[in-house]
């Protein structure tokens, strides 16, 4: 029994330092990139095309041998990484059109086209991708009833405890 | 960065002296646990509120759930202040002060039992154990990624400020210390909305790119949602955050109610509780309508931003200019030292009060208790040390810490409103309600997978009501002497102030008995009745315009 207890304990701590770890290294990728791409608008904005390219070859180097494959590997397994699997595609074309934009060094389109892949590769809230508000005449039965359902048993209950009070105790008077 | 670097360091050297200053004549277990009951109103308003904004229940946190889920985190801010601070201030401080307590738990002993004192004690323990860690494991992160300044040392220089100062001078030196870090949180940190609104165009900026351009759900923008909403439905919110865990947490949090102990007069107390809803309110302002604007700038200059924890560091690190970052940094460990100070001097007391008091060691002498706080106080800051490491493993710590709340709240909030409200409840029906209360929040969150908090917690809450409530009515009612003095029916006046601690005085004594005497108004400026009708009166704007 201990050792079965033993084992179990063991094997939740490894899966668990396993998925900690897999998402530490999916942020650092990542950040890697994101700085990669810093470099790019730095370098571009100094017109130091050379030192740009390279920057910009680090970074698409990064996306297709490590953040593109956990993506849709994780995908598979993980809800959490479902969000940047949507944006594969805005995330190559901003790629490609950036590398277009580099070829032929052209200063203007350097600083949105790498601002739209860094902000694709953030975690973007999850409230943006709700769905509209579904208010039903239910919800609006519920809130009015419980908002003044409330008011009503507080006055009632308020009231009540002013009347009981005074039936106990003589009321007091306050002299200034 | 040198330069705002150069200013944490004078800004923790300056709290390391400070405390030691404020830690002087310290002698006795009152001195220590109530601050000598010295505290005038507004250093409770400061107090109060600093201590219930830190990194976990505020910035970072806070600051990162608005991020990922809109303005319904100001629910946090504006419901609180109305319902849990005003609540608490007029209906639930009196009875604490009456009760002549040092501890939330000591009170629900003197109405029910020892049982229901213990269970309370050791489960807000465990919590308080977590928060300080999870408070050292935030503020450690914090400034490692901000300043890259290794974890480890961060953290051991942070426990040994707040350590120092809570150790050698208790709820006094917290609480003046709390007021002046108060003061650097509001005017440190407030700057970053004003360059944020600048920056976005205003609030009606923020929404215009939001929803017209970019096609964001109005749900972000929406401080009631509707009853899918998966973080807060809108009904759940009114339910188990206004009615359940605002008011549990702020008349059951031994930290806030402690601060509020320790004012010099019950209506100090009072005012005090009911002001600090201001500054609560002002805290959305603060943390969360910035981080709704952060995605606007984050995708405009290109910030990476890994998880929504991570967010509210990266947005002033790359908006704020040097200097300006270190003064918001000093604002930021302000609101995380008070945080800490606060949970430490409450852990302590309730170990001393509530455990080793009350079962180890029994009738000793006062300052034998005085130097036992001082070795709690250093035991509890070992044992969150060692913690820290596993609250480092831990993603959601949020989550995992509200719920852990909800799960305590509900239950206390059904037994505290009967204690104080209805005079039949009784030991064996609070102990059977309390324990229920518990283990079906338990199972409603890990049998049937409920994951809003705000259910789990209401749920628990109408539990313990009902189940309190059958098995009183089946068992023999309190004896009189028991509630007497403890229970609404004969407080009701107490808004005064001076009937309650002339009762407190004189326990048996009638208010018709006291002889006559001139008994003076507070000033219209200081009139709890003005200040509470005015919050609620802003809250229902705030929601107006923001809802």
């Amino acid at each position: 029994m201990r050792k079965a207890i033993f084992l179990l304990v063991t094997l939740g701590v490894t899966c668990f330092v396993r998925n900690s770890l897999g998402q530490e290294k999916f942020i650092d990728v990542r950040q890697e990139m994101a700085n990669k791409l810093t470099a790019v608008k730095t370098a571009a904005v100094k017109n130091d095309w050379t030192s740009a390219l390279e920057s910009f070859a680090g970074a698409k180097e990064i996306w297709r041998s490590e953040v593109k494959p956990m993506i849709t590997e994780g995908v598979k397994t993980n809800e959490q990484f479902q969000e940047y699997f949507k944006r594969l595609a805005e995330i190559e074309e901003n790629l490609n059109s950036l590398a277009q934009i580099l070829e032929g060094k052209n200063t203007e389109g350097v600083e949105t086209k790498a601002n739209a892949v860094i902000w694709s590769i953030s975690h973007h809230p999850r409230g943006f991708d709700l769905p509209k508000p579904r208010y039903s005449v239910w919800d609006w039965v519920f809130a009015l009833g419980i908002g003044l359902g409330f008011c009503i048993f507080a006055i009632v209950f308020g009231l009540y405890l002013r009347k009981s009070y005074y039936r106990r105790y003589k009321k007091i008077k306050i002299m200034n | 960065m040198n330069a705002d670097f150069f200013i944490i360091v004078i800004y923790l050297a300056l709290m390391f002296g400070a405390g030691i200053f404020f830690s002087r004549n310290i002698k006795n277990t009152a001195d220590y646990f109530l601050a000598a009951r010295s505290a005038p109103w507004f250093w409770i308003m400061g107090a109060v509120w600093a201590t219930n904004i830190g990194f976990l229940h505020g910035y970072l946190a806070h600051g990162g759930a608005a991020y990922e889920w809109g303005l319904i985190q100001a629910n946090f801010e504006w419901f609180q202040g109305p319902f849990g601070y005003v609540l608490t201030g007029i209906f639930f401080i009196a009875f604490y002060w009456r009760a002549g307590i040092y501890t939330v738990p000591h009170f629900l002993e003197k109405r029910y039992g020892t049982g229901i004192r213990t269970i309370y004690s050791l489960a807000w323990l465990i919590i308080f154990l977590v928060t300080i860690a999870a408070e050292l494991y935030l503020g450690g992160m914090f400034l490692k990624n901000l300043l890259h300044i290794p974890f480890w040392p961060t953290v051991f220089v942070l426990t040994g400020v707040v350590g120092t100062y809570t150790l050698l001078g208790g709820l006094g030196a917290a609480i003046m210390m709390e007021f002046v870090q108060f003061v650097i949180m509001m005017l440190g940190t407030m700057p970053l909305l004003f360059i944020l609104l600048h920056l976005v165009g205003g609030f009606g900026g923020i929404k215009d790119i939001l929803i017209s351009q970019w096609g964001v759900s109005a749900q972000y923008f929406t401080v009631l949602p509707d009853i899918h909403h998966p973080y807060g439905p809108g009904p759940w919110i009114i339910l188990g955050q206004c009615m359940v865990v605002t008011i549990g947490w702020c008349a059951g949090h031994q930290s806030m109610v402690q601060r509020n102990l320790g004012a010099r007069s019950l209506y100090d107390s009072k005012l005090g509780y009911v002001v600090a809803a201001i500054p609560k309110t002002l805290g959305a302002f603060l943390y969360v309508v910035p981080m709704i604007a952060a995605p606007i700038i984050f995708a405009r200059y290109g910030i990476f931003v890994e998880k929504a924890d991570a967010a509210y560091g990266k947005l002033i690190l790359n908006l704020l200019p040097t200097g300006m970052l270190g003064l918001f940094i000093a604002g930021l460990l302000s609101a995380g030292l008070s945080s800490i100070d606060a949970v430490l001097n409450s852990s302590s007391t309730m170990l001393i009060k509530d455990i080793y008091e009350k079962f180890l060691a029994k009738g000793k002498s006062d300052h034998h208790y005085f130097i036992a706080g001082r070795i709690a106080t250093f035991a509890v800051i070992v044992a969150s040390l060692l913690l820290v490491p596993v609250v480092l493993k831990v993603p959601l710590i949020m989550w995992l810490e509200q719920t852990l709340l909800a799960m305590a709240l509900g239950p206390f909030m059904g037994v505290l409103v009967l204690a104080i409200f209805w005079r039949r409840a009784n030991t064996p029906g609070s102990l059977v309600g309390f324990i229920t209360g518990a283990v079906f929040a338990v199972t409603l969150q890990q049998g049937f997978g409920v994951k809003v908090f705000f259910q789990i917690s209401w749920w628990s809450f109408v539990v313990t009501l009902l189940v309190t409530i059958f098995v009183s009515l089946l068992t023999k009612p309190p004896k009189k002497e028991k509630v007497e003095g403890i229970t609404w029916e004969s407080d009701f006046e107490s808004m005064v102030g001076v009937i309650a601690e002339e009762r407190a005085e004189t326990k048996a004594m009638r208010v018709t008995e006291i002889a006559p005497r001139k008994i003076t108004r507070p000033p219209w400026y200081l009139n709890l009745k003005y200040w509470a009708t005015a919050i609620l009166l802003v809250q229902v704007l705030l929601l107006f315009f923001f809802g």
